[in-house]
C-alpha cells in the first residue's frame, strides 16, 4: 500500500498515521519522506487516535464540484491531543459559526469520497 | 548574497495590460494584445526581444496550453524560445523572477514576461473546482476545501486571535474598490460600502462575495532588459532593486501559526536585504490581496505592521491611497481582478505606471519606490520584487 492509501485505510478505522523520526524524535503526518528538522529519512509508525480540538474552520455554501449536495458543511483543521500536528478533513451537519467554536472537541471518523471525516466528539 | 554575482542591473522599459473582466476574446488573443500593449510601451520591436516568460494556470480550460509558441509567432518571431511557468496564483511573480534572473545574469538583453489567464467562461462552479487543484490536494481539496474556504480558516484563526472583526475585513474590500473605481483596467470598476459587504451572500464563512476577488479573464506584459538596453532605447523605464522567493507548507495545517504566511517573510526579507531598504522605504505596495483576510495578513509579513495590527491599521485608514503606506492603489485582486497567471506581473505593470507617472488619478504622491508581493495557494509560494524610479 501507499503511504496515502495507509492514512486512508487507517483513517477509516478513526486512528491518524504518522511517522516519527528515528533520529531526532519529531513527529510528522506520514506523508513526509524526509524529517523537518535533521533531515534524515528514517521514521517509525506511530498510530495516533484521531481526537483533538478545532484549531481553524470554515463552513463552505459555495462549493466544489461534487461538493454541493453536501453544503453547507464544515472544512475543519484540528489540533491533535497529546501532539503539535494538526489534520484537516470534512465535517458535515454545520450551518453557523455558533454549531462549531474553535476548540471544540472533535475526531477522525472515517474517509469517503469527502476526504479525511471528522466528527464533533 | 544573491545580487553578487549578477552582471546586468535589470530595468523595467515597458508595460501593458487588457481589461481585466469577463473577455470574449481567446487566451491567444488576449495574451497577443498585452505583450504588443507592453513592447510598443517599451518603443521597440519584436526583433528585440529574445525570449518570453508565460504565466499561466488554465490554459487547458480555454483549449490552449503551449502558449509561448503561439505568441511568438504572432509577434513574427518565431524562432524565440519561451517558457511556461505555474506556480498557482503566484505564477506571474515567479516569471517575472526568472526573466530577471535571466537578463541579471546577461543570458539575455531583452525579454517579455506575459501572463494571462482565460476562465471565467466555466463558470463559478468550475472555476472553484480548478482553483481547489492548487491546494495540498489530498488533504484540502479532497476534503472539500475551496480557495475562499482556506482563507477563511485563516480568517477564523485571525478573528479568533486578535481584536478584529468582520467588518473591519470589510473595510480592506472598501478601499480596494475606491482605488479600483479609479483603473480603467479594472474588473470591478465600481465602489462598495462595508454594508454591501457585510450583505453580501456569505461564501465560507467568514467570507463573503465581497471579501473575495473576483474570476477574472486577462493579460498583461512587461519587457525586462538590462541598464545598457534601457539607455540605448530611451524611453521611461524603472528598475529592480530587490527581488526574493520563498515557500510554505503546503497546507495551512503545516503551519506553526495559522495567520502567518511564512513564504511572504522569507521572499521580503531577501529582496529588501538585497535593496537595502527597510519595510520603512517603501512608498506604495501591490499586495496579493485574493481575500480581505489576505491583505491584511500580506501587510503583516511583509513588515508594514506588527502581526496583530494589520487589522488596527486599516481600521485607521493607514492604507489608503495617500496615507502613511498606500496599499494597493491598483484596486488589487479584489478590484482590479484576478486572472490569477496575469496577476503578478499585473502588479508590476501598475508599479510601472506609478513610478513613470502614468497612474492618473490614483497615482501615488512623490512614489520612488514600490513593492510587489505574489503568491500562489494560500502563500505555499512566493516571490516579492522591489523596484525603484530612475
Amino acid at each position: 500500500m501507499s503511504i496515502e492509501e495507509q492514512v486512508i485505510e487507517n483513517a477509516k478505522q478513526g486512528k491518524l498515521l504518522t511517522h516519527k523520526c528515528t533520529n531526532c524524535g519529531y513527529l510528522h503526518l506520514s506523508t513526509a519522506y524526509y524529517c523537518l528538522k535533521c533531515g534524515s529519512k528514517g521514521f517509525e509508525d506511530v498510530l495516533l487516535e484521531g481526537s483533538g480540538t478545532v484549531a481553524t474552520y470554515t463552513i463552505i455554501t459555495v462549493a466544489p464540484a461534487g461538493f454541493e449536495k453536501y453544503t453547507p458543511y464544515a472544512f475543519v483543521v484540528l489540533k491533535l491531543d497529546n501532539s503539535d500536528l494538526r489534520i484537516s478533513g470534512f465535517m458535515g451537519g454545520i450551518k453557523t459559526p455558533e454549531d462549531l467554536p474553535v476548540g471544540t472537541k472533535a475526531k477522525i471518523t472515517g474517509f469517503d469520497e469527502r476526504g479525511i471525516l471528522i466528527e464533533k466528539q | 548574497m544573491l545580487s553578487a554575482n549578477f552582471v546586468e542591473k535589470v530595468c523595467v522599459l515597458g508595460a501593458g495590460s487588457t481589461k481585466y473582466g469577463k473577455l470574449s476574446e481567446s487566451i491567444a488573443d488576449i495574451t497577443t494584445q498585452a505583450s504588443v500593449a507592453a513592447i510598443e510601451s517599451a518603443g521597440i520591436e519584436p526583433k528585440e526581444v529574445k525570449a518570453s516568460y508565460i504565466s499561466n494556470v488554465f490554459g487547458v480550460a480555454d483549449k490552449q496550453v503551449h502558449i509561448g509558441p503561439v505568441l511568438m509567432s504572432r509577434l513574427g518571431i518565431p524562432d524565440r524560445p519561451s517558457l511556461t511557468i505555474e506556480s498557482a496564483c503566484g505564477s506571474g511573480s515567479v516569471s517575472f523572477r526568472e526573466a530577471y534572473a535571466n537578463i541579471a545574469a546577461g543570458f539575455y538583453d531583452c525579454l517579455i514576461a506575459t501572463g494571462v489567464e482565460k476562465v471565467t467562461h466555466t463558470g463559478t462552479e468550475w472555476t472553484t473546482t480548478y482553483f481547489a487543484y492548487c491546494s495540498d490536494f489530498f488533504y484540502e481539496g479532497q476534503a472539500g476545501a475551496s480557495f475562499p474556504g482556506l482563507f477563511a480558516s485563516m480568517a477564523r484563526a485571525y478573528l479568533t486571535e486578535f481584536d478584529a472583526t468582520e467588518e473591519d475585513f470589510a473595510k480592506v474590500a472598501v478601499k480596494n474598490h475606491d482605488n479600483g473605481y479609479l483603473n480603467p483596467k479594472a474588473h470591478m470598476q465600481k465602489k462598495i460600502s462595508v454594508d454591501d459587504v457585510m450583505k453580501s451572500p456569505v461564501v465560507a464563512s467568514p467570507l463573503k462575495l465581497y471579501d473575495c476577488c473576483p474570476f477574472s479573464d486577462g493579460a498583461s506584459s512587461v519587457v525586462l532588459c538590462s541598464e545598457k538596453f534601457a539607455k540605448e532605447h530611451g524611453g521611461d523605464y524603472i528598475e529592480v532593486i530587490g527581488s526574493g522567493r520563498g515557500g510554505s507548507p503546503a497546507a495551512l495545517q503545516g503551519r506553526e501559526h495559522l495567520t502567518t504566511i511564512p513564504s511572504t517573510k522569507i521572499a521580503s526579507e531577501q529582496a529588501y536585504k538585497m535593496a537595502g531598504l527597510t519595510p520603512k522605504d517603501i512608498d506604495f505596495a501591490e499586495v496579493h490581496d485574493c481575500f480581505t483576510i489576505a491583505e491584511v495578513v500580506d501587510t503583516e509579513d511583509l513588515g508594514f505592521f506588527e502581526k496583530g495590527q494589520g487589522i488596527q491599521a486599516v481600521r485607521e485608514d493607514r492604507t489608503k491611497l495617500n496615507s502613511d503606506i498606500s496599499i494597493n492603489p491598483s484596486g488589487g485582486l479584489k478590484s482590479k481582478g484576478h486572472p490569477i497567471g496575469a496577476t503578478g506581473i499585473g502588479q508590476v505593470v501598475e508599479v510601472y505606471d506609478q513610478l513613470t507617472g502614468k497612474a492618473g488619478e490614483r497615482s501615488v504622491k512623490d512614489a520612488k519606490i514600490g513593492l510587489t508581493h505574489n503568491f500562489g495557494a494560500t502563500g505555499a509560494s512566493c516571490a516579492v520584487h522591489i523596484f525603484q524610479s530612475v
